[in-house]
């Protein structure tokens, strides 16, 4: 039940080749390559310790792998770190929340506006003029996306107070803030009840329709992730294992093994 | 309620003590009304100043998770700039400059220091600020010199008596004292607007909730490091002209912030107003434990008395430590990871 969607426009926006990535004696990722098209909905799936979650921070500019090349927008990046990720228009969301939990909803989503504002301190300091109306379009932006998210009635509230379910959506709605060119969901849905996934999943389609934002995004459940992904990259013990579309990856022979376990 | 109580009652006794110590002297006639007021306001001026000085520490070590032992340092170094430079120029132009010299210190630090001990262990960026310390002191007396400088405010020193006809004698009240503490709630106000309000202030909150998501959205923590090292720099800076006007400015204005220390300890090592709060009580708490229990350790146990002032606040955060080792305000658990 895939979709089969933007077929017509290919054009690489990442393209991560041989990519191997090592903890001291501990292998996280080896000879890795995919690449992401812009605009599809890309899963990285795989057993618990496969190297998902070491992939996605090195495509953020947490790690820096050993091997291998990085090409963002066709552009080598070596070297990169975080910040560096983010200005270049890579936001992510993450799997243990990471949110600012003193400050409100509002608060949250207005820092992923950070990198767009452009008058310096002192004229914050002032608070009129520019920095005021900067202030206010950013602010316009942000309302946007709080409508989209459908989390009007907790603007005020600070996120240590929400239900899980909402924290995550203030996650992902920082991260929108940022109007992200890639998207990276670190496993969107864990934790979830069922209801809360439906959710998630409908608002990773809507991003992806609406703001035509190119997400990869990684997830622990198999079952999620066919659903709504254009294409599916399966690793298991750091190694890739398959990758195409989700009815491919769902018949092909390795990654029943790695699931279900194989008779060795 | 009744559950707050049970879980809290040794926090809330020691509040209660607090208050009732407080309000002990007047209670019993100890001193007249209007000494006991003067005494708590003396105690007040001094609160003031540990309220800026451990307001620059909360500061730094809410964005930055460093204890920064130069804070006091950072006081002397700003007072002695703004006196020195006040002898060849006017007060205003030589307060301004302090501000950048201050700018460049924080840029200094970020670049030599912090930057190159990221991730290290709290103690060993507590060891480079004792030793950032140690070298501002020197530094500061290696350019500006050792001797006691003056700043000369222009204020007026006279007394004025007010609440005359509320009880007999009136209170005295310096007027310098009162511009100084309208100074300090004026500085207190516009920083706490500036955290609120502005873009930076919100990527200064968001980088003291939780560094790595701060980084994922591209706040820069090297800029921030060097903007909240400027600010605690500009408090310091208005702590040091509040102190030296009064004062003057000389070596042991830098031991300042040793008193800062149970004060954040008392308020929280992550709470603004923890601070000023803390500030205050551990000034006028010391004040009154002088005045006030001094004669009665001399007349009942036949000490010497004397030097309460100097142990007072450290013996309320040791207490504090021991009930609610948080602080009055602090987050419970600073996990970071």
């Amino acid at each position: 039940m895939s979709r089969v969607r933007v077929e017509s426009a290919r054009n690489v926006l990442l393209n991560v080749e041989d990519v191997s990535l090592a903890f001291g004696g501990v292998r996280a990722l080896q000879q890795v390559s995919f690449d992401v098209y812009e605009h599809e909905i890309r899963a990285i799936i795989g057993p618990n310790g496969a190297g998902k979650s070491s992939m996605l921070n090195v495509i953020n500019g947490v790690y820096t792998p050993q091997h291998g090349r990085i090409t963002f927008l066709g552009k080598v990046r070596e070297n990169m770190d975080t910040h560096q990720a983010a200005a270049d228009g890579i936001a992510r969301t993450f799997q243990s929340l990471a949110l600012f939990r003193g400050m409100s909803v509002l608060d949250n989503i207005m820092t992923g506006r950070n990198l767009r504002m452009k008058t310096g301190v002192l004229l914050q300091a002032v608070h009129f003029g520019p920095a005021k109306k900067e202030e206010l379009r950013h602010r316009e932006h942000v309302e946007h996306i709080i409508d989209f998210l459908e989390i009007q009635a907790h603007r005020k509230t600070p996120v240590g107070r929400l239900p899980y379910g909402l924290q995550k959506r203030v996650d992902l709605g920082r991260a929108l803030a940022m109007e992200p060119k890639l998207l990276l969901l670190d496993e969107p849905m864990a934790g979830m009840n069922l209801e809360e996934k439906e959710d998630m999943c409908r608002f990773v389609l809507d991003v992806s329709e609406e703001f035509g934002t190119t997400i990869v995004l990684i997830e622990h459940d198999m079952s999620v992730v066919m659903d709504i992904s254009d294409r599916v990259v399966v690793l298991d013990y750091g190694k890739k294992i398959s990758d195409g579309a989700p009815d491919e990856v769902r018949n092909s022979k390795n990654v029943i093994d790695a699931y279900l376990g194989v008779a060795h | 309620m009744g559950t707050y109580l049970q879980r809290n009652w040794a926090i809330v006794a020691l509040i209660t003590a607090i208050v009732i110590g407080m309000a002990l002297p007047l209670a019993v006639g100890l001193s007249a009304p209007g000494f006991y007021f003067e005494v708590m306001l003396g105690g007040l001026m001094s609160g003031v100043l540990y309220s800026l000085v451990a307001l620059g520490l909360v500061l730094i070590f809410k964005a930055s998770g460093v204890f920064n032992f130069a804070q006091g340092a950072m006081v002397l170094f700003a007072a002695l700039s703004v006196a020195r430079m006040s002898e060849v120029m006017p007060l205003p132009v030589a307060f301004v400059l302090a501000i950048g010299v201050m700018a460049v210190f924080a840029w200094l630090i970020e670049r030599l220091v912090l930057r190159h001990l990221v991730n290290q262990d709290a103690v060993v960026l507590l060891m480079a600020t004792l030793g950032v310390s140690f070298f501002l002191d020197g530094f500061g007396q290696t350019v500006w010199g050792s001797d006691i400088y003056q700043i000369d405010t222009g204020l007026p020193k006279t007394p004025v008596l007010v609440a005359e006809n509320i009880f007999q004698g009136g209170i005295l009240i310096n007027t310098e004292d009162l511009v100084a503490a309208a100074a300090a709630a004026l500085l207190v106000i516009a920083l706490a607007l500036f955290f609120q309000k502005t873009p930076t202030g919100r990527a200064l909150r968001a980088v003291a909730d939780d560094h790595q998501a701060a980084q994922s959205i591209g706040i820069p923590l090297n800029r921030i490091w060097v903007i909240v090292w400027t600010v605690a720099g500009f408090v310091a800076l208005v702590a040091g002209v509040v102190w030296g006007s009064k004062l003057g400015v000389q070596f042991s204005v830098s031991l300042v912030a040793l008193k800062a220390l149970p004060v954040v300890i008392l308020g929280g090592f992550t709470s603004v107003p923890g601070a000023i709060l803390g500030g205050l009580i551990i000034g006028v708490g010391e004040k009154f434990a002088e005045v006030f229990l001094g004669p009665i350790l001399v007349k009942q146990f036949d000490l010497a008395g004397g030097g309460i002032e100097n142990w007072f606040a450290y013996m309320l955060a040791l207490l504090f430590l021991l009930v609610r080792p948080e602080g009055l305000f602090g987050e419970k658990h600073i996990d970071r990871v």
